[in-house]
C-alpha cells in the first residue's frame, strides 16, 4: 500500500521573535515493513540553519533555527510512504509460545540483538513502575504464560479499560495519573502498556507514526482530520519487535505508519523547540494521512 | 629543646590508635621530611603559630576566598579553612600515585570514546549495559559525536586515600567539570605567604606547570584556530565553587561566562558582549552536562545555551570535558575496571579499587543483600538533592529493610563498597597537633602524550577524628598539598633540565621568588576582550548599589546628626525633624516608616525605626539591605576587584558583623555610618586602578551617576517641593546641601542666606557642581558616548533619552521653578520638572538593558502535544 502524508505544525507568537531553535522528528524511517519514498520538510518562515541527522535510535531528526524575526512557524512535512506489512503469524505459531518468563532470561544471552533489546527495559519518567503498575502487568503475565499472548491479552485490556477522552491528558501527565483515571489518549495507553511490560522485566518501546482514519461508506474523507499516533512494540526472542496498539486493539499492519522510535515520547517528540520570548504561543496541527491508489474495497477500524 | 617543644605540641598524637600513621616510616621512625617539617614547625612556637592560623584565615578572607553552601543559614560565601599543617607526600609514595592516576586517565578516556563511539565494551561483555545505559549521565544525544584529539576525556580527577596499612585506594573518579584545582592554588599562595618558613630545607614540588597544561590542552583543542577564545562556562555565583570559577577566569585569563551570556547561531557558539557578538571556540565547562543545551537535554534547564549540542556537532566548538563524560562518574564502573586494564593495556591496575559489588549481577546482589550492614551502599550517580551514600552500619533496622527494597526494585542502580578506614595525618588546631583524617583530591589534564598531575592537590580532613564523610558541604578543613622531591640527583631528563630548574623549591630561594614561581603572572588573553552580557549588567548595578547606599546612609547620617544637634542648637526643632524623618521614609522607600498613622507614633521617638532602617535585614530599602544588594552584585563579578577592594569590602562586612553584636548609642550609630561611607567612598575610588577595561567602567559610572541623579531628584521631592514656614525650609534647605556635600560650596559661590532658587540652580543647574544632576547628566552621556553601538543604529534609544534630558535640564530657569501661585502648598512647576527628570532617569536604563544586556532576554519552551 502506498500512503502520502502531509503533517503540518503551526505555532502562532504574539510577539515577534527573534530567535528560534527546534528539532523535528517528524521525517518517517524506513524499516522492514515500510519505505519511506519521499519526503520534504518545508519550513516557513525560511530558516537560517537547517540540519538533519541520525539519532541515537536511528530516527531522522531535523534541526532547525530561524535567526531573524518572525511572528509564526509552520512546518510542513510531506512524505510517501510504501507500506509492506510483514506477516508474523507464522513466527508469531513458532516462537511466541515460549514462556514470558523464559523469554526473559534469554535475554541476557550475550547476543547483540539482545543486548539491545536490554536498553528498552529500564522504565523511564515516563513510564515508572507506580499506582499498581506491575499488579495490573502481572494479570496478563501469569506464570508460565505464552509471551505472545500475554502481551496480546495487556492489550486487550488497556484497550477495554481504559476510555479514550482526547484532552483530558497533556504529555506532562505522569502515568500514575492515568492509571488512576482510566482515561487519556494514544500516547498515555502506549506508555501505560511500555510501563506493565517493563514491570515484568520485558524491553518495550513507543513508537510514533500514523493511522489512516476511513470515513463511513459513501462519505468522502475531509483534508486533515488525521491525527498522529503512537503505540507500542515488544520485544520477543527469535520473532524480534512485534508492535501492539492499545489505541485500536490491533496489531498494526497496513494502516499504521512508523515515523520512529524511542524508549518513550520524549525521545521521538515530534516537533520540540526554544525560543526568546516570555509571552505565549497558539498551537495547531493538522495530519493527512492519503491512499495514492483505490483499493477495491475500504475497510474501516 | 626543639624535642621538647615538638613533645608538648604532640601531646597524645601518638596514643591515639591509629595502626598506620602518615609520620611513620617502615622502621618506626619519623620520616626525614616529616622531621625537617616539624623542625621548622617547632620552631615557631605555639603563639606563633596560633598567629599564623589567624594570618592565614584573614589572607584567606580578605582573598575573598569562599565557598558556598545550599540552604546554609549563614547564607552565601563561607570563609574557606586552611590548617597549617600541610599534607605531605614522598617522592617514592607519589610515584606510584602518579603512575597509578595517569593509567586510569587514559582508561577513563577509552571507556568514554567506547560508550559514545563503538560500544565494543559492551558487546564484548566486559561492561553490562544496564550499567551504562541506566545512569542518568549517559546522554544518547551525545553518541556517534565526532571529536578530535587522543583523549577527549581533557581533564581527570580522583579522590585518593590511605588505608591504615599504608595503601593508597582511589574514592571517587570525576570526569565532568572536576573542582578544587583553583582552591589547591590559593591554599599554596597562603601558606607561601604566611608562613614561608614551612618551605626550608624541603623540596617542594610546584603547581604551575598543571595550569601550564591545561592552558595548552584547551588551546590545542581548537586546532584550526591560531587563538581560539576560551571561556569558562559557570552555573552562577550561587553555586558553591563559584569563588573557583572566578580565580580561575582571571588567573588563566579566560572570560567567565554564564548561560545567557552565550547563544547559538548558524552553528556556532557566541558571547554576547557590549560590542556584540564574539565566536567562542572552547568552552571550559563548570555547569553538569544534562543542564547545557535546554533544547536536546534537560528541558528546563536556565544554565545552558539552546542548540549548543548543535555546534558541538558541527565541530565549530569544544567542551572541556565533553558533554556525556558524567557517566564515568560512576562506582558501578569500579568492579569492571580490572578486567578493561587489562582488555586494553593487558596490565593490572596500578592503585587498587576499593572492592565493589554491582547489584545488576545476581551473584554481587546477594552479596550485598546478606552482607548490607558491613557495607557502605551507593547509588551509581549522584544527585545533588540527597546523600546518594549511605553506611550500612550506621542504619537502623528498619531503614535496612527499606534500603533492601529500594536495592531489590532497582538493583542496577547500587553498588556495594567495602568499607575503607582512612590513615590519620596531624593537624593543627586549638594550640594542639592533632591525628584527623585525610582524603586527597589529585587533578590530571592532558597533555596529549600523556596526562600531566598537578604535583599537590587538594586535601580536605574531617572535622572529628573518626569520621568517615569528607566534604566541603558539610564542613571540614582544607589541607595545602606537598609532594616533597627527597632525592638529591635532579629528576628530570635532559631536555627536560630548564624545566627542573624551576620545578622544586629549595630554602635557598627567596619568598619573593617562590611566589612568583608558584603564580606566573596571567597570560593576558590576546583577543579583543570585551564585556560578557552579564558582567557588564552586574558591574552597572555595582555602580547603582553603591551610589545608592552611599546616598542613604549620607541622608540618615543628616538626619540624625540634625535631630542630636538640632535640638540643642534651635528652641523649637520639631517640625523640622519631623519633616526630615518623613522625608527619609520617602527618600529611601522605606514605607511605612514615618508616614502615616504607624509612622505618627514613630515620629515621636524615631530612633527604634532609625535603628531598623540600619540594621533590620528584612527591611527594604534599609542599608543593611541594600548593603547585600550591593554585596550580591558585587560577588557575581569578583573577578574585577583587587585586593585592596576585597579589604575595604571586608571591613565594611566586619562592621556590620560587629555592630550586630552590640549595643551601639545615638553617637556609635552615626560613627558607624562616618566609618561606612568612608570605606564606600574608598571602595567607588579603587576601582578607577582595578577595573581595566574601559566599558566595565563606563558602564559603572554609568550605573553610579544614574543613581545619583535619581537619588538627588528625589531627596529634593521630599524636602522642596511642599512649602513650609520659613525656618523649616530654611533647614530642609540645608540638610540637601549637608546631605550633597555641597553646604561648603553654596557659601563660597552665593555668599548669602539660603535660598531656594540658589539652592536649585547649584544642586540642579550647576555643570561645575559634582553633586549637581546636571552634572550626572553630562557624565551619563559622555559615558554611554564611549560604549560601543552594537545595533549600528544612528541614534541609540538611551542617548537620545540622554540627550533630550540634557537639554532640558540646559534650559530650565530657576526663576519660573520657584514661581509659587499663593493659593497652593506646593512648587507646582518644580514638582513637574523633578516629576520629568524622574521619569527620564528611569526610562535610561530600560533602554541600556534592552542594547547591552542582552542575556536577560526570557527563554521559552516550545512543545507539541501528542
Amino acid at each position: 500500500m502506498k500512503y502520502k502524508i502531509v503533517h503540518t505544525t503551526q505555532y502562532i507568537y504574539y510577539e515577534p521573535i527573534s530567535l528560534c531553535h527546534n528539532m523535528a522528528r517528524l521525517v518517517p524511517r524506513s524499516t522492514p515493513a515500510q519505505t519511506c519514498t519521499k519526503s520534504t520538510v518545508a519550513i516557513y518562515p525560511e530558516p537560517d540553519v537547517l540540519n538533519e541527522f541520525d539519532d541515537f535510535f536511528g530516527n531522522k531528526v531535523t534541526y532547525f533555527a530561524i535567526q531573524h524575526e518572525h511572528k509564526s512557524l509552520t512546518v510542513t512535512v510531506s512524505s510517501e510512504i510504501e507500506r509492506t506489512p510483514i506477516d508474523l503469524k507464522q513466527s508469531i505459531d513458532t516462537y511466541g509460545k515460549v514462556s514470558w518468563e523464559d523469554a526473559r532470561m534469554q535475554l541476557y544471552q550475550q547476543r547483540l540483538e539482545y543486548i539491545d533489546a536490554r536498553q528498552y527495559v529500564p522504565e523511564t519518567e515516563a513510564t515508572k513502575f507506580e499506582s499498581g503498575i506491575t499488579n495490573y502487568a502481572l494479570k496478563s503475565f501469569t506464570p508460565g504464560r505464552p509471551i505472545y499472548q500475554a502481551v496480546y491479552d495487556l492489550m486487550e485490556r488497556i484497550y477495554k479499560e481504559f476510555q479514550f477522552k482526547p484532552g483530558f491528558t497533556t504529555v506532562a501527565t505522569p502515568i500514575a495519573e492515568v492509571m488512576l483515571l482510566r482515561k487519556g489518549v494514544c500516547q498515555d495507553f502506549a506508555h501505560v502498556g511500555i510501563a506493565c511490560l517493563r514491570s515484568v522485566g520485558l524491553p518495550a518501546r513507543y513508537v510514533s507514526g500514523y493511522i489512516e482514519t476511513l470515513p463511513p461508506p459513501g462519505v468522502e474523507k475531509l483534508v486533515g482530520v488525521d491525527a498522529s499516533h503512537a503505540w507500542f512494540s515488544a520485544f520477543i526472542p527469535n520473532i524480534g519487535w512485534v508492535d501492539f496498539d492499545p489505541t485500536n486493539n490491533v496489531i498494526p499492519a497496513e494502516q499504521h505508519i512508523t515515523i520512529g522510535w524511542g524508549r518513550d515520547y520524549f525521545d521521538i517528540t515530534p516537533l520540540k523547540g526554544v525560543i526568546l520570548s516570555s509571552s505565549p504561543h497558539r498551537l495547531s496541527v493538522s495530519v493527512d494521512v492519503r491512499r495514492m491508489e483505490k483499493t477495491a474495497d475500504n475497510l474501516t477500524t | 629543646m626543639i624535642a621538647t617543644r615538638q613533645a608538648s605540641l604532640f601531646q597524645n598524637y601518638f596514643s591515639s590508635n591509629y595502626s598506620y600513621n602518615e609520620l611513620l616510616s617502615e622502621d618506626g621512625n619519623l620520616r626525614t621530611y616529616w622531621q625537617t617539617f616539624f623542625q621548622s614547625f617547632a620552631m615557631l612556637g605555639i603563639e606563633e603559630l596560633q598567629d599564623r592560623r589567624q594570618a592565614i584565615h584573614r589572607f584567606l578572607k580578605e582573598n575573598g576566598v569562599t565557598y558556598n553552601i545550599y540552604g546554609d543559614p549563614l547564607g552565601l560565601n563561607r570563609p574557606w579553612n586552611l590548617d597549617v599543617i600541610p599534607f605531605l607526600v614522598g617522592k617514592q609514595e607519589w610515584t606510584t600515585i602518579e603512575a597509578g592516576l595517569i593509567q586510569r586517565a587514559e582508561l577513563f578516556n577509552l571507556i568514554l570514546k567506547d560508550i559514545y563511539g563503538p560500544q565494543q565494551l559492551i558487546k564484548k561483555g566486559l561492561l553490562p549495559i544496564e550499567l551504562v545505559y541506566n545512569h542518568p549521565g549517559f546522554l544518547r544525544q551525545c553518541s556517534g559525536i565526532q571529536l578530535v584529539g587522543t583523549h577527549h576525556l581533557v581533564l581527570y580527577s580522583a579522590d585518593i586515600a590511605r588505608s591504615p596499612d599504608g595503601k593508597i585506594w582511589v574514592l571517587n573518579d570525576r570526569t565532568q567539570a572536576p573542582s578544587g584545582s583553583g582552591y589547591a592554588l590559593e591554599n599554596r599562595m597562603a601558606m607561601a605567604r604566611i608562613l614561608p618558613e614551612f618551605f626550608e630545607g624541603l623540596k617542594v614540588k610546584q603547581l604551575a606547570p598543571y595550569f601550564t597544561d591545561l592552558r595548552d590542552a584547551l588551546t590545542e583543542m581548537m586546532p584550526q584556530q591560531n587563538q581560539p577564545r576560551i571561556v569558562i562556562l559557570t552555573p552562577g555565583p550561587r553555586n558553591e565553587t563559584y569563588f573557583e570559577h572566578s580565580y580561575l577566569s582571571s588567573y588563566l585569563g579566560y572570560t567567565l561566562v554564564q548561560g545567557d551570556d552565550l547563544m547559538v547561531k548558524d552553528n556556532y557558539v557566541w558571547l554576547k558582549t557590549v560590542g556584540g557578538l564574539e565566536r567562542v571556540d572552547v568552552i571550559l565547562r563548570r555547569v553538569d552536562d544534562n543542564y547545557c543545551d535546554p533544547l536536546e537535554l534537560k528541558e528546563d534547564s536556565q544554565l545552558g545555551v539552546a542548540g549548543l549540542l548543535q555546534a558541538v556537532r558541527s565541530g565549530n566548538v569544544r567542551i572541556a570535558n565533553p558533554l556525556g563524560s558524567g557517566i564515568l562518574e560512576n562506582p558501578g564502573i569500579m568492579p569492571f575496571l580490572p578486567a578493561i586494564a587489562k582488555y586494553y593495556f593487558n596490565k593490572p591496575l596500578i592503585l587498587p579499587n576499593i572492592a565493589s559489588w554491582w547489584c545488576g549481577q545476581p551473584a554481587e546482589l546477594k552479596y550485598v543483600l546478606e552482607n548490607i550492614s558491613t557495607l557502605i551502599i551507593k547509588k551509581i550517580y549522584r544527585d545533588s538533592n540527597i546523600s546518594t551514600s549511605v553506611d550500612g552500619s550506621l542504619l537502623s533496622a528498619k531503614k535496612i529493610q527499606e534500603l533492601k527494597e529500594q536495592i531489590k526494585t532497582h538493583p542496577y542502580l547500587y553498588v556495594g563498597q567495602e568499607k575503607v578506614a582512612f590513615s590519620s595525618t596531624p593537624s593543627f588546631s586549638d594550640k594542639k597537633v592533632e591525628p584527623c583524617n585525610a582524603l586527597f583530591r589529585s587533578f590530571l589534564v592532558s597533555n596529549r602524550d600523556s596526562y600531566t598531575v598537578m604535583k599537590g592537590g587538594l586535601t580536605r580532613t574531617a572535622n572529628d577524628s573518626g569520621n568517615m564523610v569528607i566534604s566541603n558541604q558539610l564542613g571540614g578543613l582544607s589541607k595545602d598539598t606537598w609532594i616533597i622531591n627527597t632525592d638529591t640527583e635532579p629528576e628530570f631528563t635532559q631536555q627536560q633540565s630548564l624545566k627542573s630548574a624551576f620545578g622544586t623549591m629549595t630554602q635557598s630561594q627567596s619568598l619573593s621568588q617562590l611566589q612568583s614561581q608558584q603564580l606566573p603572572v596571567a597570560i593576558m588573553p590576546t583577543y579583543k576582550s570585551s564585556l560578557p552580557s552579564h558582567t557588564a549588567e552586574n558591574l552597572f548595578w555595582v555602580g547603582r548599589y553603591a551610589e545608592r547606599f552611599l546616598g542613604n546612609a549620607r541622608f540618615q547620617r543628616t538626619v540624625m546628626q540634625s535631630i542630636t544637634e538640632g535640638n540643642h542648637l534651635q528652641s523649637d526643632n520639631r517640625h523640622t525633624e519631623e519633616c526630615m524623618l518623613m522625608a527619609l521614609t520617602h527618600y529611601t522607600f522605606t514605607y511605612p516608616g514615618f508616614i502615616g498613622e504607624s509612622g505618627k507614633t514613630k515620629l515621636g521617638n524615631p530612633w527604634k525605626e532609625l535603628s531598623e532602617m540600619m540594621f533590620d535585614t528584612s527591611k527594604n530599602g534599609g542599608l543593611t539591605y541594600n548593603f547585600g544588594l550591593f554585596s550580591r552584585s558585587v560577588n557575581a563579578v569578583r573577578d574585577h576587584w583587587s585586593a585592596d577592594t576585597w579589604r575595604v569590602l571586608r571591613s565594611m562586612e566586619e562592621l556590620w558583623v560587629d555592630a550586630a553584636t552590640t549595643h551601639l548609642t545615638h553617637f556609635k550609630m552615626v560613627a558607624m555610618l562616618d566609618e561606612l561611607i568612608t570605606s564606600m567612598v574608598a571602595f567607588i575610588g579603587l576601582n578607577r586602578e582595578s577595573i581595566s577595561r574601559e566599558q566595565g567602567w563606563s558602564l559603572l559610572n554609568t550605573g553610579r551617576k544614574i543613581e545619583a541623579g535619581l537619588l538627588l531628584v528625589n531627596m529634593m521631592r521630599a524636602t522642596l517641593v511642599n512649602k513650609h514656614e520659613e525656618q523649616v525650609a530654611y533647614n530642609l534647605q540645608e540638610a540637601v546641601l549637608r546631605s550633597n556635600d555641597s553646604l561648603v560650596n553654596y557659601r563660597y559661590k552665593y555668599k548669602v542666606h539660603l535660598q531656594l532658587p540658589l539652592v536649585l540652580d547649584l544642586m540642579l543647574l550647576d555643570p561645575n557642581n559634582p553633586r549637581s544632576l546636571i552634572y550626572q547628566v553630562v557624565r551619563i552621556k559622555n559615558y554611554l558616548e564611549s560604549m560601543p553601538n552594537p545595533q549600528n543604529v544612528a541614534m541609540p534609544e538611551h542617548i537620545r533619552l540622554t540627550t533630550e534630558l540634557y537639554e532640558q535640564l540646559k534650559n530650565a530657569d530657576k526663576d519660573y521653578l520657584t514661581t509659587l501661585d499663593n493659593t497652593m502648598a506646593t512648587y507646582e512647576n518644580l514638582d513637574n520638572f523633578l516629576a520629568d527628570m524622574y521619569s527620564y532617569l528611569v526610562s535610561i536604563p530600560n533602554a541600556i538593558s534592552k542594547t547591552y544586556f542582552k542575556h536577560t532576554q526570557p527563554q521559552r519552551q516550545l512543545f507539541t502535544a501528542g
